[in-house]
Parts: structure tokens; C-alpha cells; sequence
């Protein structure tokens, strides 16, 4: 085995590449988060909405995407979804960086359906008579959402969001595959041009490790500032 | 139309000899690992509960690429010894389900009253043996629905191998769609093959936990 080089990492031309793809991991992780959380709240509302036809849909949705792997997901939406449109506009698409947008828009439907399952079983915790008594009071269904059930329901699984958001930090890694330069990426890149595999996959392993740690210690706060009063706390139990 | 039998063929037969073997040594290997260390994240012991804590955190922070990364080049690269994909892809799964399995089967076993253990002891049994023989089979009974539902997540999981090179479903789907031009029709019957197998598990999985459900109700 050769001598360990730690400082390779920072050098040239390394060092700009290695931030380059720790920032792709960040934005391509942040901005799916965000999407995601929309794409959970609504598709997993939509699971006791009135209209059937919306509870189909939605039900639809997330069994889908819960039972396919994630890389073949990311391969169909990467290879099939450009194909239904010409070519020149096919070329455009791929020109202005398919690769990123692919990925976010896997991710975000991806980790969007598995928040939809939390979403629905915080729905249980809240009760039918906290649902009821909004829509007595003359809310419209989306208003009672809207108003009441919503936040409520999102103030409940807080807990069960903080492990998904961790999971998009780590599913993100697979965006290597269609050609997104992130860390993953990096790391294999590194390892097989420089053969420095032990100094590459620490540095990648130390940088979704810190990623996972600063979700699960910014989410302990939030979890402190929205826990519903009357509702059993994380340690509560004995 | 032989063509696509072939293929089909194909896939089918790369399922079951890479994913489903992958998945179900992984889980044959995490489970015993995973209840030692589930106890142990209940030791008082420091020595025993902080390596293992320290183990579940890091795995279960970490993306299974990355695990793979290590299992395929850096450890081999470290200890000299070249490891074949297909086994560098199962140490790897298997040392990632162990800590999600640990978490599953601590929850488990903090499920079950302390009366158990109390009764258990007042017999004779010693604390290990009341561990073993009373408290750890109703846990696992217990966890049953979680366990499959984890074991579900890493099946759908084993086609990452594929990216440290082994031939499985993922693959060959890859190569065949290179070959014959096709992505369409065949991502779509990747993606066919996966929900229809996982989404049947995870019926099944909501039977069992209606049944382990009824009988803990009765029970209590």
C-alpha cells in the first residue's frame, strides 16, 4: 500500500473539485428536500381527501414510488422522460444539465412519497375529532387542511421527517450514477485516477456523515420549538 | 418475440441469482449480528454500548454507495487482498442492514414489559438465558412486520451493487437497453418487475402485523 498523502485532497487540482462536489451534494439535497416536503404534504392529505378520485392518485403515487428501487426510478426519469419530447428540444434539455434537474426531480418524488407516509400516519395521531370539529365550524375541507389539520399534523412528525431528511443526503449519492458530480462521484473519481482510495472515501464518508449530524442536531431544535403541548415528547416514555 | 423472452429471461434469472441471494445472505448474516448488538445498546457497560452506538450512528448516517466504496476498493486496498464485487457488496448490505436491524430489534425488546424479564428471572433462568429463551422471541415476534418491511428496503437496495459491478437485474438492464435501443420498454419492466414483487411483500407484511397485532392485543 503507498503512503497516505491527506493533503492531495486540498491540493491542486483536487481541492476545487472536492468542493465543487461537496456544494452539488448540499444543493441537490436541499433543493429536493424542499420539493419533497410539498410533494408529502399534499400527496399525503390527498389520502383522506372527499374526492375519491384524488385518494386513487394519491394512493397511486405513493405505492409507486415506495416499491421501486431508487436507481431505477432515477434511470427512467433520467433515459424515458426526455424521450416523449423532439429532438431538438431533447438536446436543449440535455445541453442545460438534465443530469442535476433529473436527479432533483427523482429525488424530490422519491423522498415526496415516503414523507407522504408520515404525513398520514401523523393524520392518525391527530384524530378524527380534531378534523371533524375544523369542518364543523364551516371550514371547507381545504380550508380545515389549510388551517387546522395541516400544521397540526406537521407539528407531530417532526421526528419522522428528521430521518427522511438525513435519507436525502444519503440517497443523493446516487445521482453519480446519470453523471451528477457529487461527492460520490468525486470520491470514486479520485480514488481511481489517484489509487488514494483511503484518504478518498474518508473524505467522503466525513462529509455525509457531518451532513446527517447537522440535520439531526437543526432538527432537534425544531423539534423543541413545534412539539404540540399534550402530546407525549421523544423521552417521555420511560 | 424470442428476443424478448430471452431478455426477459434474462432479468429474471440476474434477479434471482444476484438480488434475491444478495438480500437474503445479507439478512441471514444481519440478524444474529444485529440481536448481540441490540443488547449491547442496552448494556450499562460503556465499553459495550458506546462502540456500538458509535457503529449504528456512523452506518446509518452513511449512504450504502459509500459503504460499497469501502467494501470494494478501500479495504481491499488497505489489507492487500483483492475481494470479488459480489462479496464486497454483500459485506457491505450486511454491515449497513445490521445497524438498521439493531434499531428494529432494541425497539423490540424495550416493547416488552419488564415483568417479562422479572418473571423470568424469579424461575431461575439467569439474565442471559432470560434474554435469550423469553425476551428476545417475543421481540423478534414483535418486530416481524418491521424486519420484512427493512428486509423489503434492502432488496430494492441490492441493485446499487451494480455500481461496483455486479451483474445484477439493474445490469443487465442497463446493458440490454444499450444493445437493443429500448430504454422504455425496459426500464418500464425493471420498474414492473420491483412493484409487483415488493408491493406483494409489503401486503403481506401488513397481514402479519395485523395478526401479531390481534395476538399481542389478546395477550395483554
Amino acid at each position: 500500500m503507498q503512503s497516505l498523502d491527506w493533503l492531495l485532497l486540498f491540493r491542486a487540482p483536487y481541492g476545487e473539485r472536492v468542493v465543487d462536489a461537496v456544494l452539488t451534494t448540499l444543493e441537490l439535497s436541499l433543493i429536493s428536500w424542499a420539493f419533497a416536503l410539498i410533494i408529502g404534504v399534499v400527496a399525503g392529505l390527498s389520502r383522506e381527501a372527499p374526492a375519491g378520485a384524488v385518494r386513487v392518485v394519491a394512493a397511486g403515487f405513493v405505492e409507486t414510488f415506495r416499491n421501486v428501487p431508487l436507481l431505477v426510478q432515477l434511470f427512467f426519469i433520467y433515459f424515458v422522460l426526455p424521450r416523449i419530447l423532439p429532438l431538438p428540444l431533447r438536446q436543449l434539455l440535455f445541453h442545460l444539465g438534465w443530469e442535476f434537474v433529473s436527479a432533483v426531480i427523482t429525488l424530490s418524488l422519491y423522498t415526496g412519497a415516503k414523507v407522504a407516509e408520515h404525513v398520514r400516519s401523523g393524520l392518525n395521531t391527530v384524530g378524527l375529532g380534531v378534523r371533524h370539529a375544523a369542518m364543523s365550524t364551516g371550514l371547507t375541507w381545504l380550508a380545515a387542511q389549510r388551517y387546522v389539520v395541516g400544521p397540526l399534523v406537521l407539528r407531530t412528525i417532526v421526528p419522522g421527517l428528521t430521518s427522511e431528511f438525513v435519507t436525502v443526503f444519503k440517497s443523493s449519492s446516487l445521482a453519480m450514477t446519470i453523471g451528477v458530480v457529487e461527492t460520490s462521484y468525486l470520491t470514486q473519481q479520485l480514488g481511481l485516477q489517484t489509487f488514494h482510495w483511503v484518504e478518498a472515501s474518508t473524505i467522503g464518508t466525513l462529509v455525509y456523515l457531518l451532513c446527517a449530524w447537522s440535520v439531526a442536531g437543526f432538527m432537534s431544535v425544531v423539534e423543541r420549538f413545534t412539539y404540540v403541548p399534550g402530546l407525549l415528547r421523544r423521552g417521555a416514555a420511560p | 418475440m424470442t428476443g424478448f423472452v430471452n431478455d426477459l429471461g434474462a432479468l429474471i434469472g440476474a434477479l434471482v441469482v444476484f438480488n434475491l441471494s444478495l438480500t437474503a445472505a445479507a439478512v441471514a448474516i444481519a440478524l444474529p449480528i444485529a440481536c448481540l448488538f441490540a443488547v449491547a445498546r442496552l448494556s450499562r457497560r460503556p465499553l459495550v454500548y458506546y462502540p456500538v452506538t458509535a457503529y449504528v450512528n456512523v452506518l446509518r448516517s452513511s449512504p450504502l454507495l459509500m459503504i460499497m466504496f469501502w467494501a470494494y476498493y478501500t479495504g481491499p486496498m488497505i489489507t492487500g487482498t483483492p475481494t470479488s464485487a459480489y462479496t464486497a457488496a454483500l459485506v457491505a448490505l450486511a454491515a449497513f442492514e445490521v445497524a438498521y436491524f439493531t434499531e428494529l430489534v432494541r425497539a423490540g425488546l424495550q416493547s416488552i414489559a419488564s415483568g417479562q424479564r422479572d418473571a423470568a428471572l424469579a424461575v431461575g433462568l439467569r439474565p442471559s438465558q432470560a434474554m435469550r429463551l423469553v425476551i428476545l422471541p417475543q421481540a423478534l415476534r414483535r418486530m416481524l412486520p418491521s424486519l420484512i418491511s427493512q428486509s423489503i428496503i434492502a432488496f430494492q437496495d441490492s441493485t446499487i451493487a451494480s455500481v461496483i459491478g455486479v451483474s445484477d437485474i439493474f445490469a443487465t438492464t442497463n446493458i440490454i437497453s444499450a444493445r437493443e435501443q429500448r430504454p422504455i420498454e425496459l426500464y418500464t419492466a425493471l420498474a414492473v418487475i420491483f412493484f409487483i414483487l415488493c408491493y406483494a411483500l409489503s401486503k403481506l407484511v401488513r397481514t402479519i402485523e395485523a395478526r401479531v397485532n390481534a395476538r399481542t392485543a389478546g395477550a395483554s
